[in-house]
Formats: structure tokens, sequence, C-alpha cells
């Protein structure tokens, strides 16, 4: 958990995902997949092996036919923040190596591959399942490996891997400003692979701590209470548990919000209620 | 043919039908290594593990032999620092369990982690506010001191003894052990805690996680407590197994009375905590997430309801109030099927507190997820209990483990 | 020895010092953690050069942009060219996977000709100049004996160079038998022809419209130019205007839309009719653009004395909302606020072509969804749907024929297209397995396949597979080793699309003119060859007219020759295209004998003499099968996690399907609770699908978002070919499913089949 940073410049990436726009395409993932060399296997199938850093879930309404509704929801890492954004993330807290860190400069929750151990104990601690496994060894078919990018390292048998918010694309970012004499990225210059891609625009990128970037206008995050959003619409998921998370969504429809969080039975404060 | 090892005063088997036995047991330890070497060369692929159950039965043993290895640091405590000295009729055997749940312990942990050759970087790059970095530094150094507590006992070997230097050695070592059996307990208050810590502090899974004072989860004084309470229990239990196995008494009632009765204090007290923990959890801690208790327990059956009350009732409060009584206890069976419940009712709650926890989902739109172990799984978590039964049946042969067998099977 | 306690302490401190000051143990704990951490079977991606390469993406008919992001000579990501026109910056997951075709297994890595049995996978490689003489050696040898039109060709497109020069190639050598792969486009290119009487292509003005009626089209399931539809579907989430999808099934067009109508399958043109009859009755409809520009409309007296039924007398006395309540189960409710809503919205707009528009449709059906644009008067102008003039940047000179080329052309095509029984069809692929099996027409004794897959892509497999070994001589043009070409009889790669130049014409479903543009982003990774420089040659080297015929020097010359002013914007901008283009509005939209819209088509009229057969109409296409014996009816549904054109679904794609869609090597069908419960059938549990047509193994998924009796099974799955990432797993819908011939255009019209579903 960093220190530094903590000054008026300290950013907060974040990313608001616009679930009546987004049409679970899946291109996010894809477009992840391939600029962060997630390697692939031949059976992709069992959901609970399969490296996905951003995965699109389908939730249901639950409702028989004709009533049934369905509804996608991207899922990357959520980079918690924890209480007070002081970096106790579920899983920064308890990695015992330190090979996952919270940035208080950007609020980025790093994952170090060289010096994870694969205990997984970040795994049992995620809430999100946001965290995989390298069970297996990568292996690209004979001359596939052409495509892997030297801006993400590929990552071992043993060792766990997530999201990093495209990292490296922060530091591309700011080689560039920095050759051409600025301190400051711009909102268009660090955007991520997932952003980039998605062909219904249903993400959005920046910095919620600033208030030109369209990412803090979308969800009118209240600092003074752990970010949550201020937009009616907008929400994080499991808000209730603390963790804090940098990826918000908006949803005009009550049984998505509602979907999001766990609420008793008894409780007047769901969404729609 | 080996009687000049055997410790004087004490009949052994035939050395024949001591090798038959350690050849069996022997045979199931070297398909446990076989699946090891698996493990270690393909890696965890080998297990039936997956990313929702990053933690499973190889955790869930870790905490379980740690749980029931806490025999060795109570009764050390209640032996060197409380001054119950009847104990040192059982303490030896204490050890000896102890020993053979750490080492296992950390043998599992070296299995478990996907990168073994890293396992170093838990103390290297140490996380001081992980509860894993506790456990690992905690059980590390608890494990080096059980086996400076285990060294004399071997040098009380008959030969071994005979050897001058060995003989000071031991000696020496024994005039010291209160300072490292002290050190022990208060090495293992700390990682049996840790390791209740380890689901305490999961703030992401409300299954596991518990409300605590300072940076403590409520868990970790329940796994100290579970520990303190189970541990001589299943020191009990093995004394008595191997009583069975030998045919003879080799520790005098009394000892095993005065073990049971903590053992059952100790019970009694932490099933009260742990009542008082489950109703805080399921009253305050849950439903501020959103959680009510039913939603813990309806997901699937195998975790369903009944799962806590055999956990607290049949297999805390039963044995409790078996053992406090001083019929309860004088009673063999009754004794027997306390010290069996006890021990279940650990191996449960660790069983809960690792796999429950990840069984259950927290999205509200992901299921429950089952997982059956691989047979690698099953054979590297029976390989400690093969290499446990042939070290008790090794240090019982050739080492003075019982001082009072020869008191209590006068060889005519 | 004497150990006393000082002497014990000094041999455990010293040898606990002696061992932590050798430096073995350090040495190699820390060794061993570096190896593990350079594992060397774990790639170190080489770093270099970034650079970007813009190009076209060919995966599908959407005709993105691409930026290829390069490292060095490596192509290391795909991403979507900002502000081009078509997807901005966005691009699908295919395109997103395009390096897994380019450096993947399924490569063809040079001319192949079969060894073993056809499909067993035995080749050996061969040069290009004895792979060119083979296919010409044969192609003399089908001349010579005044054979020429049993050459046939199968394209994905029959547009731009490369289709345009095999077009040329067999019409020179004297081949009628040019077949595209059909789709939706086809049943929209004969709507316009017979009711707005242009050859033109559907264009639609999505982004301007405010209510969109979709009629079962997967608007964002891969129907049309995806990523454009994905754009069109967030602004009108942003412009908050209305879409409602008619459809048997909660697809994800469904969902999303303001309004799912859940529909009784096939009975769309029906619906169409039910809400033309409100929009008639209530007088709701566009009268200035019915009286003024539109014919049919009502009844009418001929020159020859016959009266004839208008559109409008035959809705209000066929389509009651009641009746059509009952065809489609539709409420009669609600066909009547949906008409009132449809005709009173500012720019409203029909659409149809099933799912991912894979299949054509019916005629009827066709016209009835489009009579109710005219109805509205939404045709060409701002929001409504436009009728596009097709591509006409390739203007070569005349073509020289020898008698043996007319005689072969004038055999007609083998698929009954433009014949006198098929004449509005530009070609029938989905006859073309029936025709050769049956033997009745002439046969054909070889056979190109450029950018198709027909072995897998049509319906009715073992008709199929049937068919194709009827054919001597196969031979494929594939890049990647798919069915077709895995039993073909030599293989003639091409580069892909990422080592060629390439114009791509007409994105499916844009409203303006565009030509995308391929360049090599990368230089060719194996010994292929472009297939415009292979028709090229093998047209020189059958010499003669065929030689004279395409006279370049080489594709790239071609297409310089072709392209003329357009080469430039091409290649410095990627594309090129006219966004100020607007279609011809009023009477010069329409080309018919009346010079206005006919909702009497009477070139139809002209073929099939019956009034109903020129209206727009609903006349049920009743799926294959005893209705005892399969009780309930399969449909496709598609999506866009999985390819199921041509290209195959590469890794990146797999992975992200569902576990409810693909489970190991078994593909899911979707079936509704209270179905699976009268069948027995519980949620991922293993069945038997059978239709007439043939019976495969499924699991079952449990999904409330489809109607009971109703069975839904993903298309894309069930490959045979391709790599071990894609081959094998789930089952191929057209295995189960045949095409059925819509009477007037020939074209399938097939939305489904009975089915069985039983516990395995
Ligand atoms: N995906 C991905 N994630 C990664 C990595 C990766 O390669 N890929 N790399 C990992 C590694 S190795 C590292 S070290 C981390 C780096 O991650 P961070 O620790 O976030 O490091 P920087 O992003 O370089 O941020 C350093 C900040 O310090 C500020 N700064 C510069 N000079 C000063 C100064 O004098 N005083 C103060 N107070 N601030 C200053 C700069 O403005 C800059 O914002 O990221 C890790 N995370
Ligand atoms: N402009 C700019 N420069 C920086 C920084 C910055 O923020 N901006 N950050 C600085 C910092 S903090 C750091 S740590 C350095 C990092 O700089 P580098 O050391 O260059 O780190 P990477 O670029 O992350 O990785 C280097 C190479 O190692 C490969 N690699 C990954 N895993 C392995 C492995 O297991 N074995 C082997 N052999 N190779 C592997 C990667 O593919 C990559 O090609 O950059 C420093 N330089
Ligand atoms: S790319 Fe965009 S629209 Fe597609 S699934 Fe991801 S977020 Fe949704
Ligand atoms: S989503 Fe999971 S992995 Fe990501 S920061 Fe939160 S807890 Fe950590
Ligand atoms: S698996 Fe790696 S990142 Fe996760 S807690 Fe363990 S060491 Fe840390
Ligand atoms: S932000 Fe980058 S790493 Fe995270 S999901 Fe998107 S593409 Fe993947
Ligand atoms: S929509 Fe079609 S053209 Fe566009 S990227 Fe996807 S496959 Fe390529
Ligand atoms: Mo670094």
């Amino acid at each position: 958990m960093k220190e530094e940073g903590k000054g008026n410049n300290a950013k907060k990436f974040g990313m608001v995902i616009d679930l009546d726009k987004c049409t679970g395409c899946g291109s996010c993932m894809v477009a992840c997949m391939a600029e962060n060399n997630v390697p692939f296997k031949t059976d992709e199938s069992n959901k609970l092996d399969s490296i996905t850093w951003m995965r699109v879930y389908r939730l249901r309404n639950g409702k028989p036919f004709p009533s049934a509704d369905i509804c996608y929801l991207p899922r990357p890492c959520m980079h918690c923040g924890g209480v007070g954004d002081q970096g106790h993330s579920p899983c920064v807290s308890v990695c015992p190596a330190t090979a996952t860190d919270y940035s208080t400069e950007t609020g980025i929750v790093s994952q170090i591959y060289t010096r994870c151990f694969g205990c997984r104990y970040c795994m049992a601690a995620c809430p999100y399942h946001a965290r995989y496994f390298n069970w297996w060894d990568p292996v690209w078919p004979d001359g596939m490996e052409k495509y892997l990018s030297p801006n993400v390292s590929a990552r071992m048998r043993g060792v766990v891997e997530k999201c990093s918010f495209c990292f490296h694309r922060y530091q591309l970012a700011k080689d560039r400003a920095f050759v051409e004499g600025r301190r400051e990225v711009k909102e268009e210059e660090y955007q991520t692979a997932c952003t980039q891609a998605c062909p219904a625009g249903a993400i959005t990128f920046g910095d919620l701590n600033n208030p030109d970037h369209r990412v803090n206008q979308l969800v009118k995050p209240d600092r003074r209470h752990g970010g949550r959003p201020g937009n009616p619409h907008a929400f994080r998921l499991l808000e209730r548990l603390q963790t804090n998370p940098k990826v918000y969504y908006i949803s005009g429809r009550d049984w998505v919000r509602q979907a999001g969080d766990h609420y008793l039975k008894s409780e007047a404060n769901r969404p729609g209620h | 043919m080996d009687a000049a090892l055997i410790p004087k005063g004490v009949k052994r088997c035939p050395l024949n039908q001591f090798a038959i036995g350690i050849a069996i047991v022997g045979a199931v330890a070297l398909w446990g290594v076989f699946a090891m070497l698996l493990v270690w060369i393909k890696g965890l692929n080998q297990t039936n593990m997956n990313d929702a159950y990053g933690f499973a039965l190889w955790i869930w043993a870790d905490l379980t032999v740690i749980a029931l290895g806490g025999g060795a640091f109570f009764t050390g405590f209640l032996k060197y620092i409380v001054g119950k000295d009847e104990l040192k009729n059982i303490i030896n055997y204490a050890v000896l369990i102890g020993f053979i749940c750490y080492s296992s312990a950390l043998l599992i942990l070296g299995i478990d982690i996907g990168q073994p050759l890293r396992g170093w970087f838990i103390f290297w790059h140490a996380n001081v506010h992980s509860m894993l970095t506790e456990v690992a530094f905690c059980l590390t150094v608890y494990f080096g001191v059980l086996t400076i507590e285990f060294i004399p006992l071997i040098l009380e070997n008959r030969q071994i003894d005979r050897v001058p230097f060995f003989h000071n050695l031991s000696h020496n070592m024994h005039e010291i052990m209160a300072v490292f059996a002290a050190t022990g307990a208060f090495l293992s208050f700390f990682h049996q805690g840790s390791l209740g810590g380890v689901p305490g502090v999961l703030f992401g899974r409300p299954f596991g996680f518990r409300e605590g004072i300072f940076i403590w989860p409520w868990t970790f004084f329940l796994f100290t407590w579970s520990a303190a309470a189970v541990g001589p229990c299943f020191t009990i239990l093995i004394t008595k197994i191997t009583e069975a196995v030998t045919g003879k008494k080799l520790v005098k009632p009394n000892v095993i009375d005065l073990l049971a009765k903590i053992s059952g204090w100790m019970l009694l007290t932490y099933i009260t905590a742990k009542i008082i923990d489950t109703w805080y959890w399921a009253a305050v801690t849950a439903p501020s997430k959103g959680f009510s208790l039913m939603d813990f327990y309806s997901g699937h059956p195998l975790y369903g309801i009944w799962i806590l009350i055999a956990e607290i009732l049949v297999c805390g409060v039963l044995p409790a109030l078996i053992l406090v009584s001083a019929k309860g206890r004088q009673n063999p069976g009754a004794l027997l099927a306390a010290v069996i419940l006890a021990v279940i009712g650990v191996c449960l709650n660790r069983w809960v507190m690792v796999l429950q926890v990840l069984a259950m989902p927290v999205l509200t739109f992901e299921n429950w997820v089952m997982y059956f172990p691989s047979w690698q799984e099953v054979a590297t978590t029976i390989l400690p209990v093969a290499y446990g039964i042939i070290l008790i049946a090794l240090s019982y042969r050739y080492l003075p483990i019982f001082p009072q067998e020869q008191e209590l099977n006068p060889v005519e | 020895m004497k150990i006393d306690r000082r002497s014990f302490l000094s041999f455990v401190i010293g040898g606990a010092a002696g061992t932590a000051l050798s430096p073995l143990p350090y040495k190699l704990t820390d060794d061993l953690s570096i190896w593990s951490q350079n594992w060397p079977w774990t790639p170190v991606p080489p770093d270099g050069e970034v650079s970007y390469v813009d190009s076209t993406c060919t995966l599908c008919p959407g005709g993105c942009g691409i930026s290829v992001r390069k490292v060095d000579q490596r192509a290391v990501k795909v991403e979507g060219m900002k502000g081009h026109p078509i997807n901005d910056g966005g691009l699908c997951l295919l395109g997103l996977s395009g390096l897994q075709l380019l450096y993947g297994p399924t490569r063809v890595r040079q001319p192949l000709q079969r060894m073993g049995r056809r499909g067993e996978g035995r080749w050996r490689a061969i040069s290009w100049p004895e792979a060119i003489s083979q296919v010409v050696a044969k192609m003399r040898e089908l001349r010579s004996a005044d054979n020429p039109h049993t050459v046939g060709c199968i394209l994905e497109s029959d547009r731009g160079t490369v289709p345009l020069l095999f077009d040329r190639f067999l019409t020179a050598y004297g081949s009628p038998n040019l077949i595209r792969t059909p789709s939706y486009q086809d049943s929209y290119e004969l709507t316009l022809h017979v009711m707005h009487g242009v050859q033109a292509m559907a264009g639609f003005d999505l982004e301007n419209a405010t209510f969109v009626f979709s009629f079962g089209s997967g608007l964002i399931d891969g129907w049309g130019s995806p990523v454009r539809m994905f754009r069109a579907h967030a602004a009108w989430r942003q412009n908050n205007a209305k879409v409602i999808q008619v459809e048997p099934r909660l697809s994800n067009t469904a969902a999303k839309a303001d309004h799912w109508i859940a529909i009784r399958p096939g009975t769309e043109a029906a619906l169409a009719l039910g809400m033309a009859h409100v929009i008639v009755k209530e007088s709701l409809y566009r009268k200035e653009f019915v009286e003024n520009n539109a014919t049919g409309f009502s009844g009418w007296t001929d020159g020859k004395g016959q009266s004839h039924m208008g559109f409008k007398e035959l809705v209000l006395a066929e389509y009651g909302p009641d009746k059509v309540a009952q065809i489609t189960g539709v409420g009669a409710d609600a066909i009547e606020s949906l008409a009132r809503e449809f005709a009173r919205a500012e720019r409203p707009l029909a659409l149809c072509g099933r799912g991912r528009g894979m299949t054509p449709g019916s005629t009827g059906e066709f016209m009835a969804v489009h009579a109710l644009n005219a109805l509205v008067g939404n045709i060409n102008r701002p929001g409504g749907i436009w009728a596009l003039p097709e591509p006409d940047y390739v203007g070569w000179a005349e073509l020289e024929m020898d008698d043996v080329a007319s005689r072969g052309i004038q055999r007609g095509s083998i698929d009954g297209s433009g014949n006198s029984r098929y004449l509005f069809a530009r070609s029938l692929l989905n006859r073309l397995p029936e025709i050769l099996n049956a033997g009745k027409e002439y046969g054909l004794q070889m056979l190109m396949v450029h950018g198709a897959n027909p072995c897998y892509t049509l319906p009715d497999s073992k008709t199929v597979n049937a068919a194709f070994g009827k054919i001597p001589f196969v031979v494929s043009f594939s890049s990647y080793m798919d069915e077709t070409a895995k039993n073909s009889d030599l293989i003639l790669p091409n580069h892909t699309y990422l080592e060629r130049y390439e114009d791509v014409p007409a994105p499916a479903g844009l409203s303006k003119p565009f030509i995308g543009f391929t360049r090599p982003v990368v230089p060719p990774q194996f010994n292929t060859r472009h297939t415009g420089d292979v028709v090229i040659q093998l047209a020189k080297t059958m010499g003669g007219h065929i030689g004279r015929a395409l006279p370049w020097g080489s594709y790239e010359e071609c297409l310089k020759d072709t392209l003329k002013d357009k080469w430039r914007a091409l290649t410095e901008e990627g594309f090129w295209h006219q966004p100020d283009f607007r279609p011809p509005a009023g009477a010069k939209a329409f080309e018919t004998a009346s010079q206005k819209f006919e909702f009497f088509a009477t070139a139809i009229h002209a073929e099939t003499k019956k009034d109903l057969d020129a209206l727009p109409h609903y006349r049920p296409v009743e799926p294959e099968g005893d209705k005892s014996a399969y009780p309930l009816v399969l449909i496709p549904c598609d999506s866009m996690r999985l390819a199921a054109g041509f290209i195959g679904t590469p890794p990146f794609m797999i992975k992200t399907v569902e576990d409810t869609v693909l489970k190991g090597e078994q593909v899911l069908v979707e079936v509704n609770p209270e179905t699976a419960k009268r069948l027995g059938l519980a949620e991922g549990k293993t069945a038997v699908l059978a239709t007439p047509k043939g019976q495969i193994t499924v699991k079952v998924h449990l999904f409330d978002g489809i109607m009971p009796d109703v069975v839904a099974m993903p298309r894309g799955l069930g490959h045979s070919a391709y790599d071990k990432y894609l081959a094998k797993k789930g089952a191929n819908f057209n295995e189960v499913v045949g095409p059925v011939a819509d009477p007037i255009s020939g074209l399938d019209t097939a939305w489904g089949i009975r089915a069985r579903l039983q516990r395995a």
C-alpha cells in the first residue's frame, strides 16, 4: 500500500459501465485477452478455470415466459479501495507476499506475477471472482505466440492474474506526456483496451477524482461517503461489503440495480422500493 | 534383532510383524509421495481446485491438523506454565502428535502453493497485514520449537543415550524445555489465531467474515480456543487408539481424566463463545450486508442448517457436557464418544470456515459451487496420516514415549 | 567429551552461523526462484518498434475499419479504426481475434493436393505452378468436351474485384454457374426489385429512425454490419428512440428492446399484415405517399378487363386483429396498439431478416414488412429504408466470347436462378445440393470455392455432403482448413485479409455507398497466393480470349486500374464513402412500369399469374416434419460470440461462449422450463434432439425466455474441421435442418423445423 501520492493530483482511475447500452457482445472480453496476452486452452467451457480478466455475466430476472428478462454485466477487477480508499482491498490486504498492491497514486490494484507464489488467498478474498489462477502452463499453438504483446508479460503456471486496468497503457501514456513536456496525462490518452473496443460505447474510463472526466460526471461519486454514486441509476456491486469498488454500473431497470447487492426481504432500501 | 534399540522393560512385537505393518502403511505413503511429485512437477492442475475453490481439501487439512496438533502446545502450557505435573505422562505423546501435525501442515502448504520454489517470498516480501504471513511465521517458528521439543525424546533412545554427547545434550535440553514450551504456547496462541483470522478477515466473504477487536476478528480467538480445547481430545483419542492397537494401558486414567476435564471446560467455554459469535454474526454482521442466516444455509443441501447444528450442538455442546461431568468422562464409552465428537466438531468447523466460505456465492447472480477432490489431493492428504502412523510406530517402538508404560505393563 | 551448557550453546550458535554464512543454500534458493520466473517454456514477447497499419476487417460483411498494432514485423493487436464511418474505434470480438486466424494453426501453408480419401486429411504439398497447371488441365479437358458449364464456383459475395474476376473468368470460359452465398440481403434485393423496380441493395437509415420495429432481426446479434448496429443501438438509447422486437425467443436484441413481442415462430408476416390492417382501417397511413407514389393499394381492373385485388382489400378482408392474434399468439389489443404507435411515430422503420440474417426468407414476408414502410411512407427518407445503388466502380471492357463459351452460358444456371422458374433470384445455392443428388440437371464436373464454406454453412449437411461427393474435382481457395477445404481435392490458399490488398464493397445494410479496403498489414506468413492473382494466372494459362479477358499482369495492377481515382482515397484513408448521399425521392425512386411503388408487384404477377403472389401475404411456411412424431419446433439462435459463417470461431471467442451454450463437447439447447418439466428434462441433462433431417445429442438449458414447445439451438458450433479449439465442440445446426424453397423466389425460407426432444 504505497503512501506516496496523497497529494492533490492523486488519481482514482475508475470505470462506468452502462448496462442499458451493453449488448453482451463480448468484445470487451476479447479485447482484454488480446491486449493482455491471456492464454487459452482446448476446453474453456468450465468457467471455473477459464481466465477472463473481463467476464460478461448474464443476469436473469427470474420471471417466467414472457416476462423473462436478461441483462449483461461486464466484470473487470473492481480495483477496490477498501474503506476510506486506504488500499485495504479485500485481496491486497491478505496477500502474504505483497504480490498485489494498491497504488494510492492511481487507485489501481497491481499484480506482480513474478512475486506471486500462488497461495490463492487473494482469490478467496475477492468476492467478485476477478482473480484467476494459472492452473496450466500457458501454451500457444506453434506460431501463434507471434501476436503476443511485449507490453504485458506472459504469466507462468502457478500464479494469479487479473485485470490491471491496462496499467501498461498508463505507463505508455505517461512516457508520451513526459516526452512532450507535460506532467498530466489527458483523459483520452489513457483508455483501457475494453473501453476502446466496446462497440456500444457502454464503457467509460477515467479519473473519478477529476470533475472534467466523464466517469466523474456520469456517476457523481460522493468522496465523503466512500465514493458512493450520486446518480440514482448508478450502483456498485456489493456496495454493502465496503470493498469500495472503482467500477460503477448504470441501469434504469430496478431489477438490475437490485441484482447488484444483497437485501433482506424486509429492507425498504432496495432499488425500486 | 532390534532388541538393543527397544527401551528397557517394555515388550514390543517381533520385528518382522512390525516391518510388515510399516510396509503396508509405507505403501500408502508412497502413493501419497507419488501424487505429491505429480503435483510438484505438473502443477496444481492435478487437483480439482478451481478459481472458485482456490482453497480446498488441503487448506482444510492444514487448518484441521494444526487444530488437532494443538494438544502439544496446550498440554505443554498446562504442564510447564500452569504446573499440572501429572501431564508429564502424556506430554511426550502430545509433542509427538503435534510434531506430526505441524510437519504435515508445512508439507501440505509446500504442495498447495502454485510456485513452491518461491514459497520463501512469504518471508522475504512479507506483508505484515496478511494473516497468512502471520501463519507462516508462527507456524515455521513453532515447528522449530516442536522439533526442539521432540529431539530430547529421540535422544532418549537406549543406544543414542549411550553416547555421552547426546546424553548431555538431552539433559541440557530438558532443562531449558520450559522456555521452549512457553515460547511454543505463546506462538501457538498466535498462529492458531491467525489461522482463524484467515477466513475471519475476508470482509468480501460474508460467510467467513467476523468483526472483532483491533486487527483480530473473533475467529482469531475462537480458533485458538477450539484448538486448545480439542487438541487434548485428539491426544486422548490417539492415545486410546494406540492403547487399542498395542493392547496395553499406556497412560494412567487420572492423567487422561485430568486432560479430559480441562478439555471439557475449554470446550464448554469455547462453544458458549461460539454460540454467542454465531448469534452476533447472524443477527448483526450478516444482516448489515444484506444476508439472513438462512441465506447461508439454503443454497445447497450439503450446506444445510444441519451442518451448523451438527457442529455446535452435536459436536460441541454434547461432548463438552460429557467431559465436564466426572461421570461422563469416567465412563470409557462416553469419554471415547466425547473426544471423537469433539474432533469431528473441529474438523467440521474448519471445513465450513474454508469450504463453505467459498461454496457460497457472494455476487447475487452466481451460483453455489461444489467441489470434489481429485485422487492426487486425497493421496497427498492421506500421506501425512500414513507418515504420522509410521512416525508414531517407530517412536513407540524405539523411544520411551509413555513413561508409565513399564509400570502399567510389567514384563515378567 | 563432556558437554556443559556453554559448549552446548556455542555448538548451536556456531552451527547456525556456519550454515548462515555459507552462501550455498541461499544462492540455490534464490536461483531456483529466479528460474521459476523465467521458465524457458513461457514465451517472452520480443520488444521492438511500434507502428499501426489501418485496414479493413473482412471476417463478416460488416466492413469495419481496423488499426493493427505492430511490433517490428509482428502484428500484435487488432483495434478499431478511430473515426471510421462504420465502427469509429469499436470492434466486434471476431475482428478483435483476427490475429489468431493470421497466426493460427488452421492456416493452409502452401498449395495442397489431396492424397487419401476426401476428408481424410492426407495432403501432398505441391508448388504453385503445379497446382495451377492441374486446374488448367481439368478446365481444358472440360472445355474441349464442350462442357464448360459444368464448372461451378461458390463465392461469399458477387461484389468487388475478386468475385468479378471469377465472374469474368467463368463467363469467358463458358460457365453460368457463379453462385453466391445467400442471405437476407437476397430477399431484400428481390423485394426492392419487384416493389421498386430497381436493382438495389437495402440500406437502413437506422441512426435517424425514431421507432424501430424488427420482425425477428437480431439487431445486436450480428444482423447487418454488427458494430454499426451496436452503435445504432447506443444511439437509440441516447435519443430515446423506441425499439420493438418480435421473436419467439428472448434474444439479446429482444432483451435490449423497449418491448419484446413473443410471437409464434414463422408467423411474422401475419403480424405485419395485421398491423397493416389496423393502419389502413383507421386511416393512419401517409396518404400523400400512398396516393401519389404507390399503386396496387386498392383493387383495379387491368387493360384486359380483369379485376385485381388491392393491398387494402386484402388486409381488410384477411388480416383482422383477432384472426392475426390466433395465428401469431400476439394479443389483438397489442396488435392494434403496436400498429397505431408505429404509424404515429415520427420516423418509423420496419425491418426483417431473422437473427443474423444468414438465411433469406419468404417473399410474402419481406413484402409484408416492406409494405409497412410504404404505408408510413418511410422509403428513401431519413430514418427509413433506402434503396442503395449497387457499387458500379468496376467498369471493365466488354468481354469477348467464343462459341464454346456462348453455348455454355446458354445452358442456364444449374441452380435454376434467373431462369423462368426462379426469375428473380440471383443464385440459389440452397437448391444446388438436391439438384446434384437428383442428377436431373447437367451436374457439375468441377467446383471452385472461394470465401465460402458450404460444407458447413448449408442446411441439411447429409445432403450437402452427398452432393459434394458427386463433384469429381473440388478446388478450394481457402486460407484456412475449413470443412470445404478439408473435403476438396486441391487447395490454393489465399492470403488472409491481413496480408493482401482488396476492395471490400458495400457492407451489409449501410445506408450510404461505401467501399472498404484491405492492405497487407504483415507480409504473407506462408507460401500462399492472392486469389486475384491466381484467377488472373489461370486465365492467362488458359490463353486465347480467356487470357485476354483478364489482361492485367497482377491483381494489384488490376485493382489500381479498376479503382482509378478511388485508389488514392482507399490507400490513404482505408475507405471511400459518400457521406452526403441521398437516395432519389418521389417518382424518381421507382422504376416499375408505373414509376410508382407497387403494393401489387406486377413483375411477380407476370410470372405466376396469381394476385396473392403479387401482394404482400402470409402463407404459412410449415416446418418440415410430422407434428405427432415431432411435437416441438426447433429454431436456430445467433450470437455474436459464435461465428457461424465461412470463418470459424477463433479461440478467444470460444472462450467467451457461456457454459449455458457449450459444455465440454456438448451444445446446450434452450427449452422452456414448463416444456422441460413435461418432457422430464432438467438443467444440464443430456437429451436426444431429433428432426426429420437427423438427430444429435445435446444438453438441456432451461430458459424462461423461450416460448414453450420451442427449442432453440445455437448456430456456429459442431465444426469437424479447423483446430482442436473449435472442432468437435457441440453440433452443427445444419445437421438437423433442411431448406424450404420459397415458391416465388426459390430462396430458402426455412426458419426452423419440427423436432422431438427425449431424455438420453
Ligand atoms: N499492468 C501492469 N501493472 C504494473 C506493472 C506493469 O508492468 N504492468 N508494473 C508494476 C511495477 S514494476 C511498478 S514499480 C508499479 C508502478 O506503479 P506506481 O507505483 O503507480 O508507479 P508510477 O505509475 O510510476 O507512479 C509514480 C508516481 O510518482 C509520481 N512522482 C514522480 N516523482 C515524484 C516525487 O519526487 N515525489 C512524489 N511524491 N511523487 C513523484 C509520479 O507523478 C507518478 O505519478 O506498477 C506495477 N504494476
Ligand atoms: N517510461 C517508463 N519507464 C519505466 C517505468 C515507467 O513507469 N515508465 N517504470 C520503471 C519501473 S518501476 C520498472 S520495474 C521498469 C520495468 O521495466 P522492464 O524491466 O522493462 O519491465 P517490463 O517491461 O514489465 O518487462 C520486461 C520484459 O520482461 C518480459 N518478461 C515478463 N515476464 C518474464 C519472465 O518471467 N521471464 C523473463 N525472462 N521475461 C519476462 C516482458 O515480456 C518484457 O519483455 O521500468 C522502469 N521504466
Ligand atoms: S464490449 Fe461493450 S457492449 Fe459488448 S459486452 Fe462488453 S461492455 Fe457490453
Ligand atoms: S475486485 Fe477482487 S481482485 Fe479486484 S481489487 Fe477487488 S478484491 Fe481485489
Ligand atoms: S496468490 Fe499470489 S497474489 Fe494472491 S495472495 Fe498469494 S501470493 Fe498474493
Ligand atoms: S481494463 Fe484492461 S485489463 Fe481490465 S478488463 Fe479492461 S482490457 Fe482487461
Ligand atoms: S463486425 Fe464484421 S467486419 Fe466488423 S470487426 Fe466484426 S467481423 Fe470484422
Ligand atoms: Mo517497478
